[in-house]
């Protein structure tokens, strides 16, 4: 290769990685079009047992008030939810409950909070907060991440 | 050959002394104490129950207990030793210290729900005075249901149902004195009697029923209810179900679900059930209570129970059938 | 080939300390009794997990410090602090410190099969790790048993061959440390080629009176990837032309070449991908059922994800990719055997797989690290608080934050893989567009992961 061929290539190659940047950060940033929705209220019923949730997904969206009721079956259990940093413990005969705004978007997973057993660190459900927007965005930036390596590398 | 003798005994002295310390640590702890130490495993009863169930002491003796609760939350109490603790978490270790004043066979029990088979989990305390060998004899009066000849597997259904859910606070209202005794004598028998009698033809049947819930209420007081309540949330809430409907998520597959005679009502009782619980005398239900189900899966609280706690439980449950109950 | 590294050997003080014969022996002897202490409260103590010294510092700390911080930034160094071999080399030696006159190692002196000189039983040792991982992540007291039997097959091993042939052969984590080691900024390597090739003592491989012959059975006089070097700084002692170094480089730098790529290593990027996957859908999703299958060993259900799950590492990840090669094969107009396209591919897999495992641990050891302060002030769960810090409640660390700490990882990841990918294709002088069913394969799989996590 030239030495003019050489330079042009570096030059091409940083404009392409400026460019991949630059689209990441769009990715990132770009407001996604959303839609009117009027909130409402959620009385949510999950049961708790040694060591499942049910039920194990719950969906609701962005700026719904949600009630959440956790009713053990078996044995003490709790219910520990990411990001909402909601805590309830109940037992059978005592059910817990919690009422928060989902003003969060996204996937959040609820855990049991007191030790139940052995899969109890894997007592895990999780809370869709919708419409899921960190992921949208995870996949729009996997896609420009992925074309501009694919940009960068080609040959 | 200096610097290999001196690396081998640190390593020597590190993968020996040190785990010989820590066991060692351990049994100082045990030792060192004034007091004597026993160590107890609370274990589901699926797991094992109590290790050990029995334990003896002396009257006078000072005892401490170490609860380690290896699978799921538990809860210790000897009701009659006054000694409890409410929360043991898995892995962690609660000590109780006491001093038992009088020689018995005590029973003691798990207080937290730790799995379906919870109330099985119970063990004994044998305190004995070496002063005197032999236990004191128990007293023992018969109970009151047995005393009443009442048979408690029968099913008593009220003849009379209140056209609504009877209120205390509309009962208050009246100014119509009711006197009774609901120990011995079912809402159901109280409002026949009441009925039967011509000076209160002025009230109609709601109003004698309204009448007789606060009566009822002012009899046992606000303070038992409030035992009643704290003990019925702790002990009978899991089967028979927050609100008394017999829809607890523990009294979903109880042996007796299927052992249990055709006839019978299935499942733990339900509360709100007007028929049943207007025709069952306070008699009736505490004997429940203090004998259990036989069979059905209803435990016996008659050993873990004072006479008062079990009256006060029998006060709660009205509140299920009864509006209005008065706050302590 | 040159490209720049850094001789961190130049500096006098870690020149003195990697050249040091107590280093290596003061990290087992402080290593040691916390291998020590995890099988005892294994074995002794609660066995409610979170509150046991062996689970919470095997499976927590120790795996996020050898997963998230020594992997990725250093390489094989857990392998030259691990207790586990730390007995049997002492006894292989009779000696702590000081080295025996020519290197000399008192075993049986057996040989290694030369069918077995790959990483084959540790692909099966990994995965009968893992098929039962749900238990022995979990039981204190089956952990403790794992941790001994690994402890005693290495003593054992250690008396019959000579050298780390545990280590090289057998451990189960050995083998994708070595995969993943490649991807470090840190190696150790022959300064001057040259200067190796007028020294014909080979005492960096046989041995000399200042140490012993490279215990990984790696020759470091031609050394040019980390998968196998284990850190052990032995070569820096045993060359008398002081030509070993330890230097700072380009990342992945030995994923640049395709040389020398196998099946058996390949077949480790597979495994770990894999079950990097499977853990995050049986163990972290929301499916309770897939949990107590998993856990259930002997369960006739049991039987059933055993089959699933190894014929997921085994047939079915591979298969996938498989086909995908087969497309690159085509595309590339048949130049290279199946196999060989199927086998350098393969290693691309090895940036994705580490990132998948940083994102899988990430999530668990934030949620649970707060138990290590518990299990510090009382490991075996008997009611102890040595520090104070016994009831300190469970504490998720950033609960809400860890999809973005896990999202730019996974894409790193990926992007890195592309990166190989091309290069690959450039290297068997195929173009570009050759890659692109590999790089489908990648993008799939972090999307994938994607949506299990976020």
């Amino acid at each position: 290769m030239t030495k003019a061929a050489l330079s042009y290539r570096h030059t091409h190659r940083f404009g392409i990685a400026a460019s991949a940047v630059l689209l990441m950060l769009a990715a990132i940033l770009v407001p996604l079009p959303a839609q009117a929705y009027t909130p409402r209220a959620h009385t949510l019923q999950i049961n708790a047992r040694a060591f499942a949730f049910e039920p194990g997904s719950l969906s609701v969206r962005r700026g719904d008030t949600v009630t959440l009721v956790l009713e053990a079956t078996d044995t003490v259990h709790g219910l520990y939810v990411d990001g909402y940093d909601v805590n309830l413990v109940a037992e059978p005969g005592k059910s817990a409950t919690a009422t928060f705004v989902a003003d969060k978007e996204g996937k959040f997973k609820f855990r049991c909070s007191v030790a139940c057993g052995a899969l109890h660190p894997f007592m895990i459900g999780e809370l869709n907060v919708e419409p899921n927007l960190p992921f949208v965005r995870a996949l729009l930036l996997t896609l420009v991440g992925g074309i501009g390596a694919l940009a960068f590398f080609w040959k | 050959m200096k610097r290999e003798w001196f690396a081998l005994g640190i390593v020597a002295l590190l993968v020996i002394v040190f785990p010989a310390s820590l066991f060692g640590y351990q049994a100082w702890r045990t030792n060192s104490s004034d007091a004597r130490v026993i160590d107890v495993i609370a274990s589901s009863p699926e797991n094992g129950g109590w290790s050990p169930d029995e334990i003896r002491v002396n009257v006078g003796e000072h005892v401490r207990l170490r609860i380690a609760a290896p699978d799921v939350v538990h809860g210790f109490e000897i009701p009659a030793l006054d000694v409890r603790v409410d929360e043991i978490l898995p892995g962690h270790v609660q000590e109780v210290e006491f001093v038992a004043t009088r020689a018995g066979r005590f029973p003691f029990a798990c207080t937290r729900w730790c799995s379906v088979n919870h109330w099985r989990m119970r063990g004994v305390i044998w305190v004995s005075d070496p002063a005197q060998p032999a236990l004191p004899a128990p007293t023992f009066a018969p109970p009151l249901y047995q005393q009443l000849r009442i048979d408690i597997d029968a099913m008593h259904p009220a003849q009379n149902i209140p056209p609504r859910k009877p209120s205390a606070a509309r009962g208050a209202q009246l100014n119509l004195r009711v006197d009774a005794d609901f120990r011995t004598q079912s809402p159901d028998a109280v409002f026949a009697k009441l009925r039967a009698d011509a000076a209160y033809d002025a009230y109609d049947d709601q109003q004698l029923w309204d009448a007789i819930a606060f009566a009822y209420f002012q009899n046992v007081g606000a303070e038992n209810i409030a035992n009643g309540a704290r003990r019925y949330a702790r002990d009978c809430a899991a089967c028979h179900g927050e609100r008394g409907d017999g829809q607890g998520p523990a009294g979903k597959d109880l042996p007796g679900l299927t052992t249990m005679h055709p006839d019978m009502p299935r499942g733990p009782a339900n509360f709100t059930d007007a028929s049943a619980m207007l025709g069952a005398s306070d008699a009736l239900l505490q004997g429940k209570i203090l004998r259990g189900g036989m069979g059905t899966g209803m435990p016996e609280w008659g050993s873990l129970y004072t006479d008062a706690d079990l009256w006060s439980v029998v006060a709660f449950l009205r509140t299920f059938t009864f509006d209005d109950p008065p706050a302590p | 080939m040159n490209s720049p590294r850094f001789e961190l050997t130049r500096i006098p003080l870690f020149k003195r300390v990697v050249t040091s014969r107590w280093v290596p022996w003061l990290f087992m002897a402080l290593t040691l009794p916390i291998f020590l202490l995890a099988i005892l409260t294994g074995l002794f103590g609660t066995p409610a997990g979170s509150r046991n010294f062996g689970i919470i510092f095997v499976w927590i700390v120790w795996w996020a410090l050898v997963i998230l911080v020594m992997v990725p930034f250093a390489g094989r160094l857990w392998c030259a602090i691990c207790p586990i071999p730390a007995p049997g080399e002492w006894l292989q030696r009779r000696a702590l410190i000081q080295p025996r006159a020519g290197g000399k190692l008192f075993t049986l002196g057996w040989k290694w099969s030369p069918r077995l000189n790959n990483i084959w039983l540790q692909n099966i040792s990994f995965l009968a790790v893992a098929l039962f991982s749900a238990v022995i992540l979990t039981t204190p007291f089956v952990s403790a048993l794992v941790l001994l039997a690994f402890a005693a097959l290495a003593l054992g091993v250690s008396l019959l061959f000579e050298r780390r042939v545990f280590c090289r052969y057998l451990c189960p984590v050995g083998g994708f440390i070595g995969l993943y080691a490649q991807l470090a900024p840190v190696e150790v390597r022959v300064k001057d080629a040259a200067l190796c090739r007028t020294h014909t003592d080979k005492t960096c491989y046989r041995g000399s009176d200042d140490g012993y012959g490279c215990p990984w059975m790696v020759f470091p006089a031609a050394l040019d990837k980390n998968t196998y070097c284990g850190l052990c700084s032995e070569c820096l002692k045993t060359c008398p032309l002081d030509n070993m170094g330890v230097f700072l480089r380009v990342p992945g730098k030995d994923l640049q070449t395709t040389k020398g790529r196998r099946l058996d290593e390949a077949y480790k990027a597979f495994i770990m991908l894999t079950c990097a996957l499977a853990y995050s859908i049986v163990l972290l999703g929301p499916w309770a059922a897939l949990k107590e299958t998993a856990y259930a060993v002997g369960a006739p259900a049991w039987f059933v994800y055993a089959i699933i799950f190894l014929a997921a590492n085994l047939a079915i990840v591979p298969g996938i990719f498989l086909a995908c090669a087969w497309l690159t094969r085509k595309i590339s107009l048949h130049k290279f055997s199946l196999r060989r396209t199927f086998t350098e591919y393969a290693y691309v897999l090895a940036p994705l797989g580490l990132a998948a495992w940083a994102a899988f641990s990430l999530s668990f050891v934030l949620i649970n690290f707060s138990y290590a302060w518990q299990v510090l002030s009382d490991p075996f769960g008997w009611g102890w608080d040595l520090f104070g810090t016994a009831n300190w409640t469970w504490t998720p660390y950033f609960a809400g934050l860890q999809s973005f700490l896990q999202i730019p990882i996974l894409l790193a990841g990926l992007i890195a893989a592309i990166g190989m990918a091309l290069r690959t294709a450039h290297t068997q002088g195929v173009p570009s567009r050759a890659a692109l069913p590999i790089v489908a394969f990648c993008a799939a799989f972090t999307m994938v992961l994607l949506w299990l996590y976020v």
